[in-house]
């Protein structure tokens, strides 16, 4: 069953206006059908009355001489002047019949006297009876019956129901567009209060107040909204100093620990001191490269991440980078399968260089125990494609876009990697700033992450697009 | 023998930069106050500076560019060193040569400053 709470505010509003119409329209068209109605009747009633008065006078003088066959006569008028009338009576003051009228075709007149006991008029549901005294000398001497076909109140009823309907479904259709225009102005604002939200969950840009003017609750609720991301904002924004700031000042005396744990690497003869400073220095490095991603991610944030665009060779900083990420691993064997042309794109080397390093080292990260990592490019008329396959632990379909997000770790808790998750979302932000695309492939065993680069050819178009 | 002037307000990185230059046969002068600066040129007449941004009570890019708008001192060669690497952006601007972001590779520091003083 539909739930009202599941209904649209908008729906809700449409069904609210529309019902409400109908109940009063309908209200109104039954209070007018029943009273035209009941005058009719009256006017009816009272015209049968008087034409009952009118045939009693007439005939009062067959009564008295006893003579039935002219009040027969006068009863027989009625074919032409009250068509309509199908039996009519005259009885005499004993209550027998006197004179007998019935239109033809028709039995004889049954006269309902326990209906017309002590009224003038009664309604059945098809029929009018009449009974009227003749009155002569202020003495009773007889009554006139009448029984009156209603088919004309039939056609009216019909007639009117008619009407009715019609108007009914002109005022539904009148009420559901009034309502639809006048939903549209609160509906609107509710969703684009909603749409603003999801947009804040999707960008993370907290300083886009919504306009509302309106001083109604819908105005209240986007004012407390706004509120509320101004202080988020301003919230987020102490939270990126505080970590702008303690970047910088856990490098400082991080440059001095590794600038002189290198050092003692260099002057250390003795194998194992020479171990021991090589185990240092390799988890200052891991601590240098974690500040720097803190510093990545509140940049990011605040938006301070900006792009030292120039023209480079891809082949060749995809060959410094594995390289660099050989000298940084024991166990595994990083591999280029393709043959490097020179592929000159237009970005921050730096940058690019840091995703290359980030993936590689990711690569060979989620692959204990393997030994080969493979890099691999292509190349279409609009991107070069750069893939790096390793045989690891897989990335899990429903994993495979929130790895991308910030502080996300694996929900696979056999393995323990360290880091803080910042990597992958450090490395898409790069990406979609050159407005490339960054995913990942994997079904099980191992995982090939790609990303791309536009060609330098298709970025001034693009850059326009954007 | 080649002359490099250190400044970096941070002592533990200005004897270590100063260690590092030395074992590779440079002559090295090292100081921690900025306000020296100037005075040293003229004395050490260095063949490049290697000048930290965030000193204490000065910004290392101005200091730059006065550098570069004395006579004396206009082609000595200046490579920026800071913890923040986005200030490598602003080495156009104040007409440093190079820049070193902190924490630093040895070899790297090297390989920048060899680049510049030959």
């Amino acid at each position: 069953m539909i739930k009202l709470n599941d209904i649209s505010i908008r729906n809700k509003l449409i069904l609210m206006q529309v019902f409400t119409s109908v109940v009063v329209f309908g209200i109104v068209f039954g209070v007018f059908i029943i009273t035209d109605i009941s005058s009719y009747k009256q006017r009816k009633a009272d015209s049968m009355i008087s034409l009952a008065q009118v045939i009693g006078t007439n005939s009062i003088s067959s009564i008295q001489f006893q003579d039935p066959e002219s009040a027969t006569e006068i009863l027989q008028e009625l074919h032409t002047v009250a068509p309509e009338i199908i039996h009519a009576a005259i009885t005499n003051d004993e209550g027998e019949i006197f004179a007998n009228y019935s239109k033809s075709g028709l039995d004889s007149f049954k006269i309902p006297a326990y209906i017309l006991r002590n009224r003038s008029s009664v309604f059945t549901e098809h029929q009018l009876f009449v009974a009227n005294p003749i009155v002569s000398n202020n003495k009773v001497i007889g009554k006139v019956y009448l029984e009156v076909q209603l088919t004309e109140l039939q056609q009216i009823k019909e007639y009117k129901y008619k009407i009715a309907i019609v108007l009914l479904l002109v005022a539904l259709v009148f009420s559901f567009l009034i309502a639809l225009l006048i939903q549209s102005y609160i509906s609107k604002r509710l969703l684009k209060l909603v749409k603003t939200m999801k947009n804040v969950r999707k960008t993370g840009e907290f300083s886009k107040p919504v306009n509302d003017t309106g001083k109604d609750e819908i105005g209240t609720l986007t004012k407390a909204y706004n509120l509320l991301m101004e202080e988020i904002e301003e919230s987020q924004r102490k939270k990126d100093e505080f970590i702008g700031i303690a970047s910088h000042e856990l490098k400082t005396p991080l440059t001095s620990i590794k600038g002189y744990v290198e050092m003692l690497n260099l002057m250390e003869d003795d194998p194992t001191k020479k171990q021991f400073v090589g185990k240092a220095l390799g988890n200052i490095n891991k601590l240098e490269s974690l500040v720097k991603d803190l510093l990545d991610v509140s940049k990011i944030q605040s938006g301070q991440l900006q792009l030292n665009m120039n023209e480079f060779n891809m082949d060749e900083l995809i060959d410094e980078a594995i390289a660099a990420s050989q000298v940084n691993t024991g166990t595994h064997q990083i591999i280029r399968e393709d043959h490097p042309g020179n592929e000159i794109i237009y970005g921050d080397k730096q940058r690019i260089e840091q995703v290359l390093l980030n993936l590689l080292s990711n690569a060979i990260k989620y692959s204990p125990g393997e030994s080969k990592v493979i890099v691999d490019t292509k190349k279409n008329e609009k991107e070069f494609i750069i893939k790096i396959k390793d045989n690891g632990i897989g990335v899990p379909a429903e994993e495979q876009l929130e790895i991308f997000e910030r502080f996300y770790r694996t929900k696979d808790i056999s393995i323990h990697i360290s880091g803080f998750g910042l990597g992958l979302y450090i490395c898409r932000d790069i990406i979609n700033r050159h407005y490339g695309r960054i995913w990942v492939e994997s079904t099980g065993k191992g995982s090939i992450f790609y990303f791309t680069l536009p060609l330098k050819h298709t970025l001034s178009t693009q850059q326009t697009e954007v | 023998m080649n002359k490099i002037l250190v400044v970096d307000d941070d002592l533990d990185i200005l004897s270590l930069v100063e260690l590092i230059l030395k074992m590779n046969n440079f002559n090295v002068a090292a100081i921690s106050r900025w306000e020296d600066i100037y005075n040293k040129m003229e004395e050490f007449k260095p063949d490049l500076v290697l000048l930290d941004v965030m000193l204490n009570g000065a910004d290392g890019r101005e200091i730059c560019k006065n550098l570069h708008l004395d006579k004396e001192t206009k082609n000595i060669p200046v490579v920026l060193f800071s913890a923040n690497p986005e200030m490598g952006k602003f080495i156009k601007d104040c007409n440093a040569q190079d820049f070193v972001a902190k924490p630093f590779e040895m070899s790297s520091l090297l390989n920048t400053i060899k680049a510049h003083v030959n």
